[in-house]
């Protein structure tokens, strides 16, 4: 008979990022899509309705909330005292771990590669891509939340960026590539989500369920 | 609490006036020197302004308004009056590169003159190949007496592009078939402050947009120097009169932003000061030319309207002695005050989102679509693989850990 350990794996502030995360970019890409393609809505008088308005200051509020969730991510990542240093983002470094892996992936072997680290090798290179693209967007949205005041915070942080914004081609090309970048966040899901429960599904480790409950089950020889 | 409020007011007023009293003070001292420094009016302004028909009356009427504009207390008034009297004894050297000459044509046609116009023909321009008399080598020798006449004295006003490829050889000009690089130059090294005109002089406009062939440039990229940018396509009158007046009034060009164009003109963008912008934030948007949302007045934000990425102050003065500005007759904006707009705001009738790479349909969406349904395809195909495999092997094997 199989026998197993449970083992923690992710702990409580790391899910609530996680799934606060997930409620944050489907907030975004739904509002940001209706922001680049807004209905028109021409029924009733114009001061009575707020639609747009009501919307942008959503996606507004849900990107600064990304920002605070990055900012708290990265705090850990540098200072926690449980498993959730920066380190993890390494695991692609033992390259031949990283061909096991592919080669696992692609269905050619049946060899599993080591558990170095909490991340497997593939894994933390789409990670590292996931902070790159989150911190790109992030710095757009930024610039563009920038432009529409005159003080504040956000005007503040918008002079700030302002010699991106104008490497970038001006606030067409800001916003651009904000929207470039919001499919790679949809790709990323895609594979996150297949990924997650493939590995589910061959490891059996309960990897769907670690991410509320925290905790994987590793067999036991 | 409000006792402290007030105590702050009262010194925020106090320290307020302080700045105020010291910037009349500036500025009245430099007015005087301007007065003894400046070559003297062939005409004052005041008999002009009679003989076009303008009342003092106006007159004192537009100088409120432009101190307005310029983002100045009304005790400013007397002294953007007092400005523009001298503006005609500004020297001017005023040089087209690669350009259509729409700038200029933007700033001396109008049905019937106001008073920006009107002062802008008091300046007392020494070379203007549009509008001078001479030419040939007596041209060039109006210019190079203004150069000899006014070294380091005259403001040089630039309209166009320079074309920086082969040389400079794609733009040759005059008598001596010197190339607008080199005209720049001279010119430029000698002038007190170099404006530039309009989108070509300021960004390098359509002759910089893809592909370039003749490597066009702005100004102040072609030379490395720093330039006053009054951008648009073509720039309001309003701006350059505004920037002219500042500098006759405090010495110095204005505050520029970090593309080097006047803050007071384009802190601040289309869609900020735009009169269409509440029906953006009600969602009421034109869907099409001449439909019900188009008679109505409402939001050109899905027609492209480029408003939210452009920053200039069209909406404020509007065009043409304030009668109107492109949104207002119902196009969106454009974007031509910013930097390589062609290229950056393209397509100009629909919104960024519908921006083409490569041509045909490949808009991010549709490029984002298809990358979905590819990513989707490897899916289906890599768990399709992986059941087909295991049914295979009937007796799972445990999956062997290396670790």
């Amino acid at each position: 008979m199989l026998k197993f350990r449970m083992k923690k794996e992710w702990w409580l502030a790391i899910r609530l990022i996680h799934w606060s995360v997930v409620i944050t970019v489907f907030t975004l890409l739904i509002s940001g899509f209706y922001i680049a393609y807004p209905l028109s809505n021409g029924a009733g008088a114009t001061a009575d309705k707020f639609c747009m308005g009501n919307i942008r200051t959503l996606h507004t509020f849900f990107g600064v909330f990304l920002t605070f969730l990055m900012i708290w991510r990265a705090y850990l990542g540098l200072f926690a005292k449980f498993h959730a240093r920066w380190h993890d983002l390494l695991a692609w470094t033992n390259i031949h771990n990283l061909i096991t892996q592919i080669k696992f992936y692609l269905l050619v072997s049946e060899k599993k590669p080591k558990h170095e680290y909490q991340y497997g090798p593939l894994q933390s290179l789409a990670y590292s891509g996931l902070i790159l693209l989150q911190i790109a967007i992030i710095m757009t949205g930024l610039i563009m939340v920038g432009a529409n005041y005159h003080a504040g915070f956000s005007t503040g942080v918008g002079s700030l960026l302002k010699p991106i914004e104008i490497a970038m081609g001006g606030l067409a090309g800001v916003r651009l590539i904000h929207h470039i970048i919001a499919w790679g966040f949809i790709l990323f899901i895609m594979v996150h989500v297949y990924m997650a429960i493939w590995i589910d599904v061959v490891y059996k480790e309960g990897t769907i369920s670690s991410m509320v409950s925290g905790r994987v089950f590793r067999k036991v020889d | 609490m409000n006792r402290n409020f007030k105590k702050r007011d009262r010194e925020l007023e106090e320290r307020i006036a302080q700045d105020y009293q010291r910037m009349v003070k500036e500025c009245d001292l430099h007015l005087d020197k301007m007065d003894h420094e400046l070559p003297s009016l062939i005409e004052p302004l005041a008999e002009q302004l009679e003989s076009a028909g303008v009342s003092r009356r106006s007159f004192m009427k537009w100088s409120a308004v432009t101190t307005a504009a310029l983002m100045l207390p009304p005790v400013f008034k007397s002294r953007v009056a007092r400005a523009a009297e001298q503006f005609g004894r500004v020297p001017v050297v005023w040089l087209h590169f690669a350009e259509c000459t729409g700038c200029s044509e933007a700033f001396l046609r109008t049905s019937y003159p106001n008073v920006d116009d009107l002062i802008l023909e008091t300046l007392s321009i020494e070379y203007h190949e549009t509008l001078m008399a001479a030419a040939g080598y007596q041209a060039e020798e109006n210019l190079a007496r203004a150069l000899r006449d006014f070294p380091g004295k005259f403001i040089c006003v630039i309209e166009g592009a320079l074309p920086t490829g082969m040389d400079g050889k794609y733009l040759t000009l005059g008598a001596k078939g010197r190339t607008g690089m080199e005209v720049a130059r001279e010119v430029t090294s000698k002038a007190a402050a170099v404006i530039c005109i309009g989108s070509c002089s300021s960004f390098g406009n359509v002759q910089a947009a893809k592909p370039n062939p003749t490597d066009a440039k702005g100004i102040g990229d072609a030379l490395g120097i720093k330039t006053v940018n009054i951008s648009g396509c073509p720039p309001n009158p309003v701006n350059f009169v505004g920037t002219i007046l500042h500098y006759l009034m405090f010495g110095a060009m204005p505050p520029l932003d970090s593309l080097g164009r006047p803050i007071w003109a384009y802190g601040k963008r289309i869609h900020d000061y735009c009169e269409r912008r509440p029906h953006y934030d009600a969602g009421e948007y034109v869907e099409e030319w001449g439909d019900t949302g188009a008679k109505n007045g409402w939001c050109l934000y899905k027609m492209g309207c480029k408003g939210p990425y452009t920053y200039a102050n069209c909406a404020k003065v509007r065009f043409n002695d304030g009668i109107s500005w492109p949104i207002m007759a119902g196009h969106g904006c454009m974007g031509c005050t910013e930097p390589n707009f062609w290229d950056t705001m393209a397509p100009l009738e629909k919104p960024i989102a519908e921006k083409t790479f490569g041509g045909g349909e490949k808009t991010v969406d549709n490029i984002g679509k298809a990358l979905a349904g590819v990513t989707a395809a490897g899916i289906v195909a890599h768990g399709a693989v992986s059941y087909i495999k295991r049914q295979g092997q009937k007796d799972i094997p445990k999956p062997q850990d290396e670790g």
